[in-house]
């Protein structure tokens, strides 16, 4: 077979005609994007967009009912979800899902095992294993290392949304799909907020669903914007602040935030 | 600590106990509280309340019963040492089988499909004559003599019983502190997360039941060692709701309670019928989760402990 040059391989995200159907209505429809590596993309769309299902089809999460998703050049639209990940995939979700019965730093140090591999030994750990001093840093890098042996149940709101995060840094991810980082962050955290995703290294593609216009356009670089289950705009910050189409649905029509 | 604190007059029971004692109330209540211990451990670390408990020790229970020394000619006679392995390894991986059929089922779907599989092995027992010998099943089968001690004499057999309780206590206790025990709790707490760390879940649950098959296996041999015979009725709905019984009652959030539930259990069941009719003992029984369910959601270990923890806390008087 002869070695052809895919060009397509540049990209970290490439989907094309996705689409996700729920009996007869379609969530998400006929959704083509490219996302470069490294890039910033931020999700805008009023609630009911399709955002979050766009965010579970390209997770596995959800089955696509249409279309091909390739990451990283790799067609990966029936993988199942575990191995997304593995390949450098992660996601955090709009209403945290934690592990309430654990400790922040047995939480964080599944994370690492997760993709590093290693949950499966059945022997009590020792004190010097590597996951767990990597567990440690990320929690040094989420802003909770003071809380470490909590249960997870007993962490504040604002503190689960940086567990949420810290737990999906874990064993450098390639790209990050951040699902509303900001939902439920009191005015004094969100800058906190805004500032870790800064932070990250530039090597990592972030795409994020965030309703907080203010973090959403600061930290990215590119945005689209989700209508009805479609895309509607996509272009800089300020060619989307400008665009009449978005201001109809989006800036106009956005109530009580 | 605390362990030593629930140890220490157990191992010196044979002092003053009398075999009755030492073999019918506490080894009794030992060893099914084994089994229910690994019932318990599904209950709180994986949160599936499993009725296939009593299966998995009977594939245990049958194991040694047909290669090991019995009264009805049916299957091999092999020595202890390979006999003792293979029936935990047959346990374990009945474990894992339950765990792949029902690792999609949680709550009632659970409860329901765990119990449709130890109904349907009941019945392939009573059935199966060729080695399970139906309906009869095995009888005379005796604990063997290990490095000289004759385990079927009252306190060898009691300190074996306790000895395995308390290594499956460890086992437990250190099982879901590590990397995989660990995981079975997220998959309890948050199934869909542990995808999105990159753990596959079917994996998680099966080990989780093959531990717990794994340990109810060892409560399995105890057991018939104890009855010394096996047959389809040792598999049957009543020893399946026995065991569950017994976890209810001792609480199902802490692996103690399964202990704590024999032992209430047994003793129940061999002194009420100083006090009522053998007939009325599923009634009294019954009356007896009825309360624990209504006064004590989290068993008498859970009752225990609030009243402790009462009582300690309770302030000294205010100076006003």
């Amino acid at each position: 077979m002869p070695v052809s040059y895919d060009h397509k391989a540049a990209n970290a995200l490439e989907i094309q005609g996705v689409g996700r159907r729920f009996g007869g209505f379609w969530a998400v429809k006929d959704v083509s994007l490219t996302v470069r590596p490294g890039e910033r993309r931020a999700v805008l769309g009023p609630n009911g967009a399709g955002k979050t299902t766009l965010f579970n089809v390209l997770t596995g999460d959800l089955v696509t009912s249409a279309g091909t998703i390739r990451m990283d050049g790799a067609d990966v639209t029936q993988m199942p979800m575990h191995k997304r990940i593995k390949g450098g995939l992660r996601r955090t979700y709009q209403h945290a899902h934690l592990f309430n019965g654990l400790t922040v730093r047995d939480s964080l140090f599944l994370s690492v095992c997760g993709v590093a591999g290693g949950w499966q030994r059945f022997m009590p750990l020792r004190l010097n294993d590597g996951a767990v001093a990597k567990a440690e840093t990320l929690a040094q890098l989420s802003g909770l290392s003071a809380e470490l042996d909590r249960e997870v149940a007993n962490l504040s709101h604002g503190q689960r949304r940086q567990l949420e995060i810290g737990m999906a840094l874990a064993e450098n991810p390639k790209m990050l799909l951040l699902d509303e980082p900001a939902a439920g962050l009191s005015p004094s955290e969100r800058p906190r907020l805004a500032e870790l995703l800064l932070s990250l290294p530039k090597h990592i593609t972030i795409i994020l669903i965030e309703h907080d216009m203010d973090i959403a356009l600061k930290t990215s670089d590119s945005v689209s914007v989700l209508h009805n289950g479609q895309l509607l705009a996509e272009g800089t910050p300020e060619n989307i602040m400008s665009n009449e189409a978005v201001h109809k649905v989006y800036m106009g029509g956005a109530h009580g935030h | 600590m605390r362990t030593a604190f629930y140890l220490l007059p157990l191992a010196m029971a044979p002092l003053f106990a009398n075999d009755f004692w030492l073999v019918q109330i506490l080894g009794r209540a030992l060893s099914l509280g084994v089994i229910a211990l690994s019932l318990t451990f599904l209950a709180a670390y994986l949160g599936v309340v499993s009725f296939a408990q009593t299966t998995m020790a009977g594939v245990a229970g049958y194991t040694v019963a047909y290669f090991g020394p019995n009264t009805v000619d049916v299957g091999y006679e092999l020595p202890f040492y390979v006999i003792l392995p293979l029936a935990m390894i047959m346990a374990t991986l009945s474990g894992a089988l339950i765990g792949l059929i029902a690792r999609r089922s949680q709550g009632i779907y659970a409860i329901m499909i765990t119990l449709a599989i130890a109904v349907a092995f009941f019945y392939f027992t009573r059935q199966n004559y060729s080695v399970f010998n139906g309906w009869t099943g095995f009888s005379g089968l005796r604990a063997p003599d290990i490095a000289g001690i004759n385990l079927r004499a009252p306190v060898p057999f009691y300190l074996l019983c306790l000895g395995v309780a308390a290594l499956s206590l460890v086992l437990v206790n250190g099982f879901i502190k590590s990397p995989l025990g660990l995981t079975i709790q997220a998959v309890r707490d948050e199934p869909k997360r542990v995808l999105a760390i990159g753990i596959p879940t079917t994996p998680v649950i099966v080990a989780a039941y093959a531990f717990a098959g794994f340990i109810a296996g060892s409560g399995g041999i105890l057991n018939i060692w104890l009855q010394e015979r096996i047959s389809s009725f040792s598999v049957g709905l009543g020893p399946i709701v026995d065991i569950l019984v017994i976890a209810v009652i001792g609480g199902l959030k802490h692996p103690i309670g399964a202990f704590i539930g024999a032992i209430a259990f047994v003793l129940l069941d061999t002194f009420a019928v100083d006090f009522i009719d053998r007939e009325r003992f599923n009634t009294l029984i019954g009356l007896v989760l009825l309360a624990i369910i209504m006064g004590a959601p989290d068993g008498l270990h859970g009752l225990a402990k609030s009243w402790l923890s009462r009582s300690a806390k309770r302030p000294a008087k205010i100076k006003t």
